[in-house]
């Protein structure tokens, strides 16, 4: 901040954005009365096509035939095979994309590089991250064809461009006093680069890439739609079909995965905050989701 | 001891400069400034009057306002060679979540090539500081002054020619304070380099100092020669 935050501005500067929201979707909307008919049509569509959920999506596939045993049946069941294939391309594309970010984002972090070299790094970026992965999705679909290698390249690019963002924001936010010791003893950037910054910004790298993980399996069931693999293949297949209640089914394992995958995430992290090394959330806390978060709490007075 | 010869060349000049870090509004002004090989020059004066600032345009993380330095051989903005510059700067830079020693050893990274000598000289230097029982503590887990001995552990590894060391001796008992200052001039003398502190402390400046700068109102008061206390105006 370049200047010391005054509540009273803050809320006011809310109120008044608030306000405009509300003019602004006034302008939009034409007939408030589709509202109501909306909610009769969303009970009706319910209580016809989506309740109850149907779980067969748990039961082995009738082709290829199931060679599981006893409890573990469900391996074969589309719901399991897509939900894994979805976890694979997003572990992949994290993986892949972060050893594309970081050396992208070291260019493109204004306290290390150049001018030409920081801007140039941050157009890259930003043309990665400009496209949401569905649509990647798409243009490597017709690109190399269907199947997870065009999902998994669509997320690898947006995971540098998002990723790199994250990683250059974090990296800019280092105090320069260590980037000046490193200097002034004659360090290269290099040298500094990954002797300094990356152990410095190693907490928030990482927690930054497991919420990238987490972020990639979420978008990840719908890049299926357009036939580049994981789960969200199959509900476009039950939505063509009319099938809503099984692709009720998958929303809801999605909904659970995404649960869980979410607490996971939240408690890797938070092994990752400054300062937080003496004590972990337990997991009632991650529940709740009160994990306190200690990463604005550096010194700010830097340089003076 | 003292090299003043002229037979050794100064590893610092400085000639009409002005520094500050708006043109407009010059901090301190030196009109002439030499440091020797082997000599220790303690720069007083209150706080805020740009002590820190000057040894950070001497260190080239700063342009200076106006006037020439030329530190190690080479004419600012060009760079002294690799590893001859020390710095231990006030806000001590460490890397906070890495351990001691791999602190210390980034300074040996700058004075020497081979990872071996470098681990041979982290080690000594650590040892020299009193914190071998904690070189593979993260920073953040000492003390103001445990940290502030990593600092000089770091630049000690470096082995450099100039050391500018700001506020070093802050934070530290007066058993360690001995140790530390002893530790630093013995290199000193020993290697004929030459140190240039910050010290806000004038009692303790004209302990160590060769020479001493009093900063005062933005000039510097002449500077004395061969220090003994008395001779300083304050
Ligand atoms: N990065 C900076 N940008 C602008 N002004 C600064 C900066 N750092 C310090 N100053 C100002 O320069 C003056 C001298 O600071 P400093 O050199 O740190 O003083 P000292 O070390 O003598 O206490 C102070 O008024 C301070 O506010
Ligand atoms: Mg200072």
């Amino acid at each position: 901040m370049r200047t010391a935050i005054d509540g009273k501005i803050l809320a006011t500067s809310f109120s008044f954005m608030l306000m405009l929201a509300f003019l602004v979707l006034n302008g939009m909307v034409n007939d408030w009365g589709r509202l109501t008919g909306g909610v009769t049509n969303l009970i009706d569509f319910f209580h016809q096509s989506l309740w109850p959920p149907d779980w067969s999506v748990l039961e082995p596939q009738v082709y290829p035939v199931c060679t599981a045993r006893a409890p573990f049946e469900f391996t074969c069941s589309t719901a399991w095979i897509g939900v894994i294939e979805t976890i694979k391309i997003a572990f992949v594309s994290t993986v892949f994309g972060m050893a594309l970010s970081l050396p992208l984002s070291l260019s493109a972090a204004r306290n290390l590089s150049p001018k030409w070299l920081s801007y140039s790094s941050r157009f890259i970026l930003s043309a990665f991250r400009s496209l949401p992965s569905l649509i990647w999705a798409i243009f490597f679909v017709i690109l190399i064809g269907l199947g997870p290698l065009s999902g998994t390249l669509a997320m690898t690019v947006y995971t540098v461009g998002y990723l790199g963002k994250l990683q250059y924001e974090a990296i800019e936010g280092l105090t320069k006093t260590p980037l000046e010791a490193a200097d002034a003893m004659g360090l290269t950037k290099i040298e500094t680069a990954l002797n300094v910054v990356i152990p410095e910004s190693a907490n928030d790298l990482i927690s930054h890439a497991i919420f990238m993980f987490e972020y990639n399996f979420r978008s990840g069931t719908i890049i299926g739609i357009v036939g580049a693999g994981g789960i969200g293949y199959y509900i476009d297949l039950y939505l063509r079909f009319l099938q809503y209640d099984k692709v009720v089914a998958y929303l809801l394992i999605i909904f659970m995965v995404v649960l869980i995958i979410d607490f996971f995430s939240i408690y890797a992290r938070s092994f990752f905050n400054e300062e937080d090394d003496l004590r972990r959330p337990s997991w009632s806390e991650v529940f709740l989701g009160i994990v306190r978060s200690a990463d604005a709490t550096d010194d700010f007075s830097d340089g003076l | 001891m003292q090299s003043e010869s002229g037979l050794n060349k100064p590893l610092l000049v400085l000639r009409d400069v002005s520094i500050g870090y708006d043109s407009s509004l010059s901090l301190v002004n030196i009109p002439n400034l030499e440091v020797f090989p082997g000599e220790i020059v303690v720069i007083a004066g209150p706080s805020g009057i740009g002590k820190s600032t000057l040894l950070r345009t001497i260190a080239g993380l700063v342009s200076p306002i106006s006037g020439v330095l030329e530190v190690c051989g080479c004419i600012l903005p060009e760079s002294p060679p690799r590893g001859n510059l020390g710095y231990i700067p006030q806000k001590l830079g460490l890397v906070r979540h890495a351990s001691v020693r791999h602190n210390v050893e980034l300074g040996a990274r700058a004075g020497v090539k081979s990872r071996k000598e470098r681990q041979v000289r982290s080690k000594e230097a650590i040892e020299i500081m009193g914190l071998s029982e904690k070189s593979t503590e993260p920073i953040r887990r000492l003390s103001g002054g445990q940290q502030r001995r990593v600092a000089t552990a770091r630049t000690l590894a470096q082995r450099p020619k100039l050391i500018l060391a700001d506020e070093f001796l802050s934070e530290l008992d007066e058993e360690t304070l001995a140790s530390v200052l002893d530790a630093v001039t013995n290199y000193v003398r020993e290697s004929n380099a030459a140190l240039i502190v910050v010290e806000h402390d004038i009692s303790r400046a004209k302990m160590m100092a060769d020479k001493l700068l009093v900063i005062d109102d933005g000039r510097v008061n002449p500077f004395i020669k061969g220090t003994k206390a008395m001779e300083v105006n304050v």
